[in-house]
């Protein structure tokens, strides 16, 4: 009976013990007040840990090099590139169709949204852990990490905005329902400027794009080219109704810089030229913007830095635009996937005597010869031939099903990538200097009266690469930015700012689904909806 | 205070010790408590070893599959070797995880995989507990059921035997799909104007990767006792070749158990150690890899090497590889199971009873693969290790009183439970040779960041128990049970879950009134029950707290550098799933026990079901949320019926069958999580098709839907083939291609039927299993018919004659998943011993056992036993991804001394 005594002794200490008992302390990650205790740690894992994601490795993830993701909602769906069906390959459920014919609640761009906007949730949270950890060590000076996140939010606002048209504003990592409402694109527009124009100033004036403290981050030059895009964009950002024909003009959305009141072209025009105070300027080739030593440009501005020892961005592009065999020349993997329009293949003057210098630095087209200078041979012993003009979007019953289309040649082959070839050193640029001069000139011609600078800016960028000079026209500057920009993930913002979203175009007549310009937007995820019972976008 | 756990830890170890350097003393024995009372009546939940047959299974559980009503063994459909998926027991009632039942082996909790661990020729007794009120002493380890496995032991008194149980079986492949040979092939490519790329062979992909696999086991036992104890030994060696080349598993097993008695009847220890370790061959790596390689790849191709010493590719495949290439691959796993206990029993008179239980065990399973570079750009070698320990200590005082014909008991449990779960792995790639694998992972040039991990869970349970239970004069009983459970997954405040049961019994027969016909029947019994019970399946560590994890590399400055960031949304508010079961029963037993019958009828609804939900970002920072919010129904009615025609002294006759009628119903998962709104819609896919022309899009074929069952078909309607105005046909959808609810994946009904017949010193045994109601998605014809698939990849020979061009997912191929099947025969022998023989030997036996020899289905695919219980990207979906039909021969000799 002792031992029951015992026992039921210890039973009821047990009850008490077992509160310590059941607490159970990680061993293999960090709680989260021991994650931002010294500058350095806030500095690490409150803001360098942001910069991680601008970059990816998974569907729908990173700026650009991955699929499925931002990069290809803004290139698949426009008259610059798309991803032909061949046969059972690349129908996907149709999602690249559906891309490329504007139904938009078909292209899967909710992996999109919720990148983005995971993006601006963990610049929240940095804002908050920079702000408790200030509250904690008045000493320390934390308002040029505060910018920077600030102006690293609003780039990825912008890229959100963009292409969803509305947001919610949050400003904080537990957001409460009322501030998950979703916001007119006037007022999201106006916040993005406003968070960019506030943080400039705090901001480093460093090059973003070489290696050293401030490689890959947000600097003056990256703050100030997403303010020219900002600008340039004014009339499809400020318009609140983009289903209702109409848009406000440019001349009078105003805007205060370095104090004088301007309109929005004006603007433009001044951002654009404090990015070359920077200076920047063009490299002599525009391959070297590209190579896979580029991190020492002086023409990029902004680039996701890659490095296929150290870290884990990756690059899927030139993987899945190349032809099999032509991967597996190089030593690495293609997947015979995107290829080039044949509006853009008129637009490069393909098949004529005035072809673009840079065709063949953008595509690959013709007979391919593998690292000896053999042809490269499909299964059956013929030479792989890429037959540019044969692209249709559906190949399934074109003898040229695994041929047709001009492939993506705009970076140069790493070959000693990793990963099938998605792990390479080329960092992948999202901003340059040959855009700023086309964003300059487009602004002035928009303005009207500076038509010599205009032409100046133009070709000074034609002049680059051995294209005869053109007269500044708004026109020829939509082309210029397929010839210099083809590839580069800005040809969506484009089309929708020059009215050409829905134009016909040789791949594709006119679309009925255009015709209200609801499709100018995606569809906003509806998990997101269901919080706030917000009302979709229109038109869906 | 906080020694007070540890301490019932080591004490429960420390009795664990003692009592194994005591072991060797004999002592005088009667049966554990796990062992059911009354082995000769039929007990519809008891499967006993001897009734096992022959079946070669490297896992027990696999040969009681049919046996147990309500209970449903799921084997793979993608390997050979590794052939147990999941159990279930009362269907699926928790979408996150915890919906295989508890193992318990000798009164050691563990998991199926521990199960591997025992040899079924160990194996004395099965006993299934289904209903909350049996299982209510597991608590929530035994919501989704349990299964007590008792090992054989010597008796006390029990002469010294030794047995030896030795197999020898062959296997072979008993259906293939039947695919264009090359001349086929060729010829559809042609006229259908394609690139033919022709290798001139004419090469079977199937049959090429397939062999006929031999398997052998052996098993050895010695057990004996004297006058206070015993002991038995036993240790096993399987070895099974798979039909895949290359595929092979051997798996060597050793059980100990003794028992003593000490201090006169005052104590019996009961010491138990069993391990094993289990190695497993196969060069398959991703199953619908490698058999829609198979099945699909360009049949002109030679199955020799080229001029590179690789394997000639096929550009227009991009899907599928070159199957010899595939059979290169080495996926390896070796699974190391310990299983150590301890029990003392304190007899303290004729009311109290003291019992102290301890047990450890340890499983480690490493994992290895190397995918050479012919299939693998620049190749890759994974080495990981996954280790689970788990402690568990528990005292239990029972006490009983009988005044009159009133009986009385009580119990009071406390129990403690610490886990470990803890790994690594490395990957590296960039391999210069395809020699050393994994053997050698330094011989790739690079380890990747992404591919370099380890972890730490050390997960705590503490649960207290109090039973009391009544019985008047063999009649009424009456039992009611409180269980707490403790764990510190779940968050302050949130971490008990409190759990009561009752359950009633009415022993009609024991009536003074029923007397009159007691003649004719000879026990009526009649058993209702309601419990509660909570479940944590599935659930990390970590889940309710703000944790940050090594996310990823950043440059800062010119050096990298890892940022650590918080991976998912937590969820400080998760709690137990509750699971409420009422079950009605009864038991007859008519004719002298010659038919005894039994039937249950049982409803459960989980509420605070654990859900992935997809949520909104913003608010949330991730798109996945695990919350409790949601409510599942499940229902079923069991029959089981024992029939014994004849028994005499020469004939013998036993027919054993059970039905199982199944629903289960998702009834809702919205709610409030901390004031937002969650939904989700109402439905939402489980499985979909994969392959070429199959990625992304809506080819989803199996659905959780609100208010369906589990695993709904949700398909557009085909109304029939149409033509395409080029000689093709394609499916034509009604309601421009509407989805609608077609039928459900699950078996609605459940059948399990043994036969055995008994002649002198013959014996023949069979087992049919049957599951009816449920529909199969045959998404390999889907594919395999549209003769768009060419030239890249091959088609059956019946597509060409039906022209179909088109792989629109629709009803079209959704076919009924009804079947009867064989699963095994078994003849046998006990041979007559005579004279002298029979001085030395004390049984030998031959028997022939025949496994999987038909199937009555009227499903078309190759086979209709494709996962049908659990949910993943299988359920009722076969596609392209089935391991080849197989039977097995197995002839067997058991000879005891």
């Amino acid at each position: 009976m002792k031992k029951i005594a015992i026992i039921i002794a210890a039973t009821a200490l047990a009850l008490g013990g077992c509160n310590d008992f059941l607490d159970e302390k990680p061993a293999d990650r960090l709680l989260e007040d021991e994650a931002y205790g010294t500058l350095n740690d806030l500095w690490l894992n409150g803001v360098a840990g942001l910069y991680r994601e601008v970059g990816g490795n998974t569907n729908g993830t990173g700026l650009q090099g991955t699929v499925r993701g931002v990069y290809d909602l803004n290139t698949f769906s426009t008259d610059e590139a798309f991803v032909p069906k061949r046969g059972a390959d690349w129908y996907d459920g149709g999602v690249w169709q559906s891309m490329f014919l504007h139904n938009n609640a078909g292209a899967d761009c909710g992996d999109a949204w919720n990148y983005l906007l995971r993006q601006v949730h963990a610049c929240n949270a940095s804002l908050e852990h920079i702000d408790a950890y200030a509250a904690a060590h008045p000493n320390d000076n934390v308002a040029p990490l505060r910018a920077e996140v600030t102006a690293l939010r609003a780039m990825f606002r912008f890229y959100a905005m963009d292409l969803f048209g509305r947001l919610p504003l949050f400003n904080s990592s537990k957001p409460s329902t009322d501030e998950l409402h979703l916001q007119p694109r006037s007022t999201v527009y106006r916040a993005i400027v406003d968070d960019l124009t506030g943080s400039l100033d705090l901001l480093s004036h460093a090059r973003s794009n070489y290696p050293g403290e401030y490689y890959g981050r947000v600097t003056q030059p990256v703050a100030l080219f997403l303010l020219a895009k900002l600008m340039l964009n004014a009339e499809v950002y400020a318009d609140d109704d983009w289903t209702d024909g109409k848009r406000p003009s440019g001349k009078d959305i105003m805007w205060n810089v370095n104090g004088e009141t301007v309109n929005s072209w004006q603007a433009c025009a001044i951002y654009c030229d404090e990015i070359g105070n920077h200076g920047y300027e063009l490299e002599l080739s525009q391959s070297a913007c590209f190579a896979v030593r580029n991190e020492f440009s002086v023409e990029n501005i902004f680039t996701i830095p890659m490095d296929r020892h150290l870290l884990t961005n990756e690059f899927w592009n030139l993987v899945r635009s190349r032809h099999y065999k032509h991967g597996a020349a190089l030593g690495l993997e293609g997947e015979n996937g995107p290829c080039a329009t044949r509006h853009a293949l008129e637009v490069f003057g393909y098949g004529t005597d005035e072809v673009d210098p840079r065709f063949h630095s953008t595509y690959y087209a013709g007979e391919m010869y593998d690292l000896d200078g053999d042809p490269i041979l499909l299964d059956d012993g013929t030479p792989l031939v890429y037959y540019p003009d044969k692209v249709e979007l559906d190949l399934s019953d074109s003898p040229y099903i695994r041929t047709a289309g001009a492939r993506m040649a705009k970076y140069e082959v790493d070959l000693h990538a990793l990963k099938d070839g998605k792990l390479s050193d080329n960092d992948i640029v999202l901003m340059r200097y040959a855009d700023v001069l086309l964003m300059h000139c487009e602004a002035l011609l928009r303005q009207g009266g500076n038509d010599e600078l205009a032409s100046a800016l133009l070709n000074t960028v034609r002049a680059r690469v051995g294209a005869p000079g053109r007269e500044a026209t708004l026109d020829n500057v939509l082309d210029e930015r397929l010839l210099e920009l083809a590839w580069e993930g800005w040809r969506r913002n484009d089309l929708i700012r020059f009215n050409r979203w829905g134009a016909a175009i040789t791949d594709r007549p006119a679309l009925p689904v255009d015709a209200d310009g609801h499709t100018i937007v995606y569809p906003i995820p509806g998990e997101t909806l269901t919080v706030t019972g917000d009302a979709q976008n229109p038109g869906f | 205070m906080r020694q007070i756990v540890p301490f019932l830890l080591a004490a429960s170890l420390a009795v664990t010790a003692a009592a194994q350097s005591d072991s060797g003393a004999p002592a005088a024995a009667t049966s554990t408590a796990v062992v059911a009372a009354d082995t000769t009546r039929y007990d519809p939940s008891r499967v006993s070893g001897d009734e096992l047959a022959g079946k070669q299974v490297t896992n027990p559980i696999e040969a009681i599959n049919g046996r147990v009503a309500g209970m449903t063994v799921q084997r793979s459909s993608s390997s050979g070797i590794a052939a147990l998926n999941a159990v279930r027991l009362r269907g699926t009632t928790s979408l996150t995880g915890g919906n295989d039942p508890l193992i318990i082996i000798d009164g050691v909790l563990g998991d199926l995989k521990t199960l591997q661990s025992v040899n079924p020729t160990d194996i004395e007794s099965f006993k299934v507990l289904k209903d909350a009120s049996e299982t209510a002493q597991y608590g929530s380890r035994g919501a989704s059921g349990v299964i007590e496995v008792t090992t054989r032991r010597g008796g006390a008194g029990d002469r010294p035997t030794i047995t030896y149980n030795g197999s020898f079986g062959v296997t072979t492949v008993g259906r293939n799909l039947k695919m264009l040979d090359a001349d086929g092939y060729a010829a559809e490519v042609l006229a259908r104007g394609l690139a033919l790329v022709n290798k001139s062979a004419n090469t079977n992909w199937q049959r090429e990767i397939e062999r006929t696999a031999l398997l052998h086991d052996h098993h050895v036992a010695f057990s004996g006792g004297a006058g206070n104890g015993g002991y038995r030994v036993a240790l096993a060696y399987q070895n099974h070749q798979g039909v895949i080349r290359n595929e092979h598993l051997n798996n060597f097993t050793s059980t100990m158990r003794m028992h003593q008695i000490m201090f006169g009847d005052l104590l019996r220890i009961d010491v138990g150690l069993f391990g094993n370790v289990e190695k497993q061959y196969t060069p398959i790596y991703d199953s619908q890899k490698m058999f829609y390689s198979a099945q699909a790849f360009n049949p002109t191709y030679p199955t020799t090497r080229n001029r590179q010493d690789g394997w000639d590719s096929y550009a227009e495949a991009s899907q599928i590889t070159h199957p010899m290439a595939l059979l290169d691959a080495r996926v390896s796993t070796k699974a190391s199971n310990l299983g150590a206990h301890a029990k003392l029993t304190f007899n303290l008179g004729s009311h109290w009873k003291l019992t102290a239980f301890g047990s450890y065990s340890f499983n480690e399973t490493e994992t290895s693969h190397y995918y050479p570079t012919t299939i693998w750009a620049h190749g890759e070698a994974y080495r990981g290790s996954d280790k689970h320990e788990q402690l568990i200590g528990n005292i239990t005082a029972d006490y009983t009183v009988k005044l009159g014909e009133h009986r009385l008991g009580a119990q009071a449990l406390a129990e403690v439970q610490r886990e470990t779960y803890s790994g690594f792995h490395v990957t590296t790639t960039n391999f210069s040779t395809n020699d050393l694998g994994y053997d050698a992972i330094q011989a790739g040039a690079l380890t990747l960041w992404d591919g370099t991990a380890s972890y730490r869970q050390v997960p705590t349970q503490a649960s207290f128990m109090g039973r009391l239970t009544y019985d008047y004069a063999d009649r009424y009983s009456l039992a009611a049970t409180l269980r707490a459970d403790g764990t510190s997954r779940f968050g302050n405040g949130h971490k008990w879950g409190c759990f009561p049961s009752v359950s009633a019994s009415w022993n009609i027969i024991n009536e003074p009134w029923m007397a009159g016909v007691k003649e004719r029947l000879d026990g009526l019994k009649l058993r209702v029950g309601y419990g509660l019970a909570g479940n944590q399946g599935g659930i990390n560590s970590y889940i309710t707290m703000s944790a940050l994890s090594p996310a990823g590399i950043v440059p800062v400055g010119n050096e990298a550098a890892v940022s650590l960031a918080a991976l998912y949304n937590t969820n400080p508010d998760l709690k137990w799933e509750v699971k409420r079961t009422f079950n009605i029963g009864a038991d007859f037993s008519l004719a002298g026990g010659k038919v005894v019958a039994s039937i249950d009828c049982y409803t459960s609804r989980t509420s605070d079901l654990l859900y992935m939900y997809n949520v909104g970002v913003p608010p949330f920072s991730y798109t996945k949320l695990l919350a409790n919010m949601g409510k599942m129904n499940n229902s079923g009615l069991e029959v089981s019926v024992g029939v014994t025609p004849v028994a005499t002294r020469d004939w013998g006759l036993n027919i054993n069958a059970n039905v199982t009628w199944q629903t289960n119903k998702l009834v809702s998962l919205s709610g409030y999580h901390n004031g937002y709104y969650l939904e989700v819609p109402t439905y939402v896919d489980i499985a979909g098709m994969n392959g070429a022309g199959f990625h992304g899009g809506n080819n989803n074929v199996t659905y959780q839907a609100i208010g369906h069952p589990l695993g709904v078909f949700y398909l557009p309607h085909c109304t029939g083939l149409k033509e395409d105005g080029n000689g093709g046909y394609t499916y034509e959808l009604a309601d421009g291609g509407a989805r609608r609810v077609c039928g459900q994946a699950m078996p609605k009904v459940l059948l399990g039927t043994n036969f055995s017949l008994r002649y002198r010193h013959c014996d023949l045994s069979l087992q049919i299993n049957g599951a009816f109601g449920h529909k199969i998605f045959n998404g390999t014809a889907l594919s395999y018919m549209n003769m768009n698939s060419l030239p890249g990849y091959n088609v059956l020979a019946a597509a060409p004659a039906r022209r179909i061009e088109d792989q629109t997912v629709s009803d079209y191929w959704l076919e009924s998943g009804n079947y009867v099947n064989l699963d095994y025969i078994t003849i046998g022998w006990n041979v007559p011993l005579r004279g002298k023989a029979a001085g030395a030997i004390s049984r030998l036996r031959l028997s022939l056992t025949a496994e999987n020899l038909a199937t009555i289905t009227g499903y078309s695919g190759l086979t209709p036993m494709i996962n049908s219980s659990n949910v993943n990207k299988t359920l009722g979906l076969d596609d392209k991804n089935i391991y080849p039909v197989t039977r097995t021969f197995t002839l067997s000799l058991a000879i005891g001394f």
